[in-house]
């Protein structure tokens, strides 16, 4: 089941990419309904999906139990999916019910190969999200890879 | 025969040094040709720049699409108190007087999950939401002392 | 009685059991790590798992004449290997890529495009050296071409020049390419300093797509016009594109990414992994190979980096040597090495955008360069 275009033109990562872009994007994101509690990914494990909060919280916590919580509509969880290692960094946990929007990382990373410009903006806004947290999450991704 | 005698005999050094430079002739070529197209089809574009003019004039704006205005934000967070709300602050603060404080947020899930607390991802969400619990900026959290 | 006897005998005496010797043996181990490298590990899936099993394929033992084996005129392997050793299977795959690949970070800096021009430097380094090692030129060109990191070109070139050598020339390509997330960071890291790898690059200019469709029209003409043996490959790499771009032929472009390139990456990949036969492959002359082989994709790596940093110094605004290493056209491992390496230094940089440009006009320098090699032996 594919997302809603309008739904996802309002998410700020979209909010500058053509019509056509959040077409092809929202045939590939499915919606995801989480319960309080559920842990949607698992630091450690291979990242497959890119989730989009559509509505309610979460916590994503890393090693030596930092963390990080995500309260806003837009908000991005697993951008390890189209970052190297390609392994989840954080363990990520509804604190409420909510819903997320989810991405495969393949068709993530094809979309993003077969379209530079598209690409680039996407990355861009997944940039600014990872440098607004970069303060000990960068510590965290480097232990990590060391690891 | 081998070594430096083999290269020579076979022509070696000519056919890579006329190779490398084919290869580099080709794509410096390629390079230029393509660093030149965008103006050459931007100087075509422009030969109907008049008739694109008009058409401009006579051109109806696309009606542009309202925002939808964004809804308030809740000032309570989704979360349904069972209980009173300074039962659960207080409740909280014991478990993280045995953690000490900056506390990290996983650790007072575990431990209040583990304490049998009523809900304890919905309570420490409102905590979260209410501000009686902030972020340090490091991944770890503590008590809003004005609240 | 006896007859029984006898044709139990001569049924043993016909089974792999009988037939198999050590060669066999550990060719079936090597097929197997593929396919453990390929499913477990997640190397390279979709290249290491049909050539693991074409491998175990070629690998069993089977009486001679019965048309079972590869190089056995009438055997099944034999029609579908016939795509290998004629050269229509890498074109094909070309065509594939080029439907699925997106130029415009290349079109928006065609600078970079040197960069994939630096690294081919690897073959003909690697050409000269398997020269000095005795090979003969067609074989020593063969060899070079698994430095352009491009398996279809790799194997193109080898079924013109070298047929016999198809087997370990495939594996050799296709290790590699798999292995360049472990092969290019420290030779990266060797040859530029941290200030380098901290360079950002700057945005690149957005590309129309009037510019996305005359390009691949363009790149053919020129290209082909300068080398004409690289005619199969290059021509069928921009008609892919063209495809892709024009929109209007979406749906074959849709094909050629999706069906047409898979079908052919199975056949491509059992049927060279079958090819791979014991007595073939085990040789003294495959050893050499894969050694000159990783010497081609490290000297293709450094080429890329070092020609980056002379290139920086009569740029004004410079570029990161870093995306040099992407010119080894193993598209898109090799960008995402550069960009790893990056975001190693500084979490922050994103060079994979940028690093795609030096990747695929990588994809193209290969081809020319595979297309000169050839027209020289011929």
């Amino acid at each position: 089941m594919s997302a809603d275009v309008q739904t996802l033109k309002s998410l700020e990562i979209f909010s500058e990419l053509a019509h056509e872009d959040v077409e092809e994007i929202a045939s590939l994101m499915t919606p995801l309904k989480i319960m309080e509690g559920e842990t949607v990914m698992r630091r450690g494990d291979p990242a497959h999906t890119f989730y989009i909060v559509l509505s309610g919280n979460f916590m994503v916590h890393f090693k030596d139990d930092r963390a990080i919580t995500l309260h806003n509509r837009g908000d991005i969880m697993g951008w390890s999916t189209v970052i190297t290692p390609f392994q989840y960094t954080g363990t990520g946990v509804a604190l409420t019910d909510s819903e997320i929007l989810s991405l495969p990382g393949q068709n993530f990373l094809r979309l993003i190969q077969g379209n530079s410009v598209l690409g680039d903006k996407i990355m861009k806004k997944i940039n600014a999200v990872v440098v607004e947290r970069m303060p000990f999450v960068s510590e965290i991704r480097k232990e990590s890879e060391d690891n | 025969m081998n070594g430096l005698e083999a290269i020579a005999a076979h022509n070696g050094w000519a056919i890579s040094v006329v190779g490398v430079s084919i290869v580099f002739t080709g794509l410096t070529l390629l390079s230029l040709t393509i660093s030149q197209l965008h103006k050459v089809i931007k100087f075509w574009d422009e030969r109907d720049k008049f008739s694109q003019q008009v058409k401009q004039l006579w051109k109806k704006e696309e009606p542009r699409e309202e925002k939808e205005e964004e809804e308030e934000e809740e000032t309570i967070p989704d979360f349904c108190l069972a209980q009173d709300i300074d039962e659960i602050t207080r409740q909280f603060k014991l478990l993280t007087k045995r953690i000490g404080e900056p506390f990290p947020l996983p650790k007072l899930l575990e431990i209040s999950e583990r304490c049998g607390l009523f809900r304890p991802h919905s309570a420490i969400n409102y905590l979260l939401r209410t501000e009686r619990i902030l972020p340090d900026g490091k991944g770890y959290f503590y008590w809003n002392e004005n609240k | 009685m006896e007859n029984l006897t006898n044709l139990l005998t001569e049924f043993i005496a016909n089974t792999g059991f009988a037939l198999a010797d050590y060669r066999y043996i550990i060719m079936i181990v090597i097929g197997l790590v593929f396919i453990y490298l390929g499913i477990a590990k997640q190397y390279e899936p979709l290249l290491l798992v049909p050539i693991g099993f074409g491998i175990l394929m070629g690998n069993i033992p089977v009486f001679k004449g019965l048309g079972l084996a590869i190089y056995e005129d009438n055997s099944v392997l034999h029609y579908l290997y016939f795509g290998v050793t004629s050269g229509v299977y890498p074109p094909l795959i070309f065509m594939g890529i080029g439907a699925m690949t997106d130029f415009s970070t290349m079109l928006a800096r065609p600078l970079l495009m040197l960069l994939g021009a630096a690294a081919q430097t690897g073959i003909f380094i690697t050409f000269l050296g398997a020269l000095a090692l005795g090979f003969a030129p067609n074989e020593a060109a063969s060899i070079g071409i698994i430095g352009g990191a491009d398996g279809p070109t790799a194997i193109f070139l080898t079924a013109k020049l070298a047929p016999a050598l198809i087997g370990p020339i495939a594996v050799a390509a296709y290790s590699y390419m798999a292995l360049v997330p472990v092969i290019q960071p420290p030779i990266m890291k060797l040859l530029t300093t941290r200030k380098e790898r901290l360079i950002r690059m700057e945005e690149p200019r957005e590309v129309s797509k009037k510019e996305k469709i005359i390009f691949p029209i363009i790149g053919f003409l020129l290209c082909c016009f300068l080398a004409p043996a690289a005619l199969p490959l290059l021509g069928m790499l921009f008609f892919g594109n063209l495809m892709k771009e024009a929109v209007v032929t979406e749906r074959l472009a849709v094909a050629a990414r999706s069906s047409i390139i898979d079908s052919v990456t199975i056949l491509l990949g059992m049927t060279v992994g079958a090819s791979t036969q014991g007595d073939v492959f085990l040789t003294p002359q495959s050893v050499g190979i894969f050694i000159l082989g990783a010497v081609s994709f490290g000297i293709a790596t450094a080429s890329g980096v070092i020609f980056a940093k002379v290139m920086n110094l009569f740029l004004t605004v410079k570029i990161n040597p870093l995306l040099g290493a992407a010119g080894v056209s193993a598209v898109p491992d090799s960008a995402r090495v550069v960009q790893h390496v990056g975001q190693h230094e500084d979490p922050t940089n994103f060079l994979l955008m940028h690093a795609m440009a030096p990747n695929v006009s990588g994809v193209i320098g290969s081809a020319v360069a595979a297309g000169v090699l050839w027209s020289f032996m011929l």
